[in-house]
């Protein structure tokens, strides 16, 4: 009896305690600040609109394309295959099956880099990993891939090689223009040029 | 820090050595109070033994307050604690069945082998009786899997379906064990032992 009521006497008022004082919500940071230095220095997260437009334009898929700006913005116009994360709402519960996983590559977009160079940093100290960021946005998407600038005739092979890409890469994505820059300058070796990019994606295809 | 495992504190290997420590713990506290005898564990049911209760429920509580307070501290992450997935039907008749044999033997499983550590024989002949058990269950399973499976309702908590926070629970459950713990002495005076 004695035993049962000191026992009580030490447990009840640390139940009492725990009953009061509210819960403990925080979500610990996985990375240290010079860790995460180190790895926003490199910038390893960024991937180029060319690796990411053929990535959407083989239908890969393993690629998972975020859109982080608001709704408003998303339904006006995205990225084929993207999701709609705005930023304020990353840390949501839903959403972090999305963020958390090691099966897809995520790729944050938005208009410039900013707003998805600010998502990647959010989930990358909270320990997640796979998650890149679409260098320049659509901005520089849609420079490079849906507007590609023809290069001068003395660039070297490989210019053209992108070029060529990107206007497919354009005409599949359900861009745009193949039409308006009919540029018919023939050249003797462009029959070859073409063959190339063709080439390129067979091979990465396995 | 969270579980210390998943932070990558200690490696796997460190995480069982630790495990195996933290059981033997669990074997001398099982045989200290007492629980190599199997009238203390069949008294649990009959009513003349409540020592089963007293030290379930202090260790449950103790483990609770433990776990909610280093929470509080920031010492651990509750989201990453594993809970077993609940499996309505087979919680039910499992557990029907579990209790029916503790009550037949006079052991369960983990005071079995307490038991037998120290040499008793009706431990030994409760062990036989668990590998036959293991063994219809496995090769009965193709008759019992819908049954194992039914009713998969994900890792539910009470304090969840109370719809409480889990300090107030805490406490809710610190009270009703103490008021078991009185209600078992009042049993125990009204069920004495019979003398053998």
């Amino acid at each position: 009896m004695n035993m049962r009521l000191k026992l009580a006497m030490a447990i009840i008022p640390l139940g009492i305690i725990i009953a009061a004082v509210p819960e403990n919500t925080t979500r610990p940071y996985k990375l240290s600040a010079v860790e995460l230095l180190e790895e926003v220095k490199e910038g390893i997260q960024f991937m180029h609109p060319d690796e990411v437009a053929d990535m959407v334009v083989q239908k890969d898929p393993s690629l998972q394309l975020i859109d982080v700006r608001d709704k408003d913005a998303f339904d006006k116009f995205h990225l084929p295959g993207a999701i709609n994360i705005p930023i304020a709402d990353i840390l949501s519960v839903e959403n972090e099956d999305y963020l958390n996983q090691d099966v897809k590559m995520n790729v944050f977009y938005s208009n410039g880099s900013t707003a998805a160079n600010e998502a990647w940093m959010i989930s990358r100290q909270l320990g997640y990993e796979n998650n890149y960021v679409l260098q320049g946005g659509l901005n520089f998407w849609a420079e490079t891939i849906m507007n590609p600038k023809q290069p001068a005739s003395t660039s070297p092979d490989d210019e053209f090689a992108k070029y060529d890409f990107r206007k497919g890469a354009s005409a599949a994505l359900g861009g745009s223009t193949l039409q308006a820059t009919t540029d018919n300058t023939p050249k003797a070796p462009k029959p070859v040029i073409k063959k190339r990019p063709k080439k390129k994606r067979v091979a990465g295809g396995c | 820090m969270g579980p210390l495992v998943v932070y990558d504190f200690i490696s796997q290997n460190t995480n069982l050595l630790l495990a195996f420590i933290i059981g033997i713990g669990f074997g001398f506290v099982l045989e200290r109070s007492g629980f190599s005898s199997s009238r203390k564990l069949a008294g649990m049911f009959y009513g003349y033994d409540t020592t089963v209760l007293k030290v379930f429920f202090t260790a449950a509580v103790v483990a609770m307050l433990g776990l909610l307070f280093f929470s509080l501290f920031g010492w651990i992450d509750l989201s990453l604690i594993y809970i077993n997935p609940t499996f309505l039907w087979s919680a039910i008749v499992g557990g029907a069945v579990m209790g029916g044999g503790f009550i037949l033997g006079g052991f369960c499983p983990g005071t079995a082998f307490c038991a037998v550590s120290i040499g008793k024989l009706d431990a030994l002949s409760f062990i036989g009786g668990l590998v036959i058990g293991v063994l219809l269950f496995t090769e009965g399973f193709p008759l019992v899997e819908e049954l194992f499976y039914a009713e998969n309702m994900g890792t539910p908590t009470i304090n969840e379906l109370l719809g409480m926070s889990r300090g107030v629970f805490g406490l809710v459950l610190i009270l009703a064990a103490f008021g078991m713990f009185f209600v078992g002495e009042w049993a125990e005076r009204k069920f004495p032992r019979e003398e053998y």
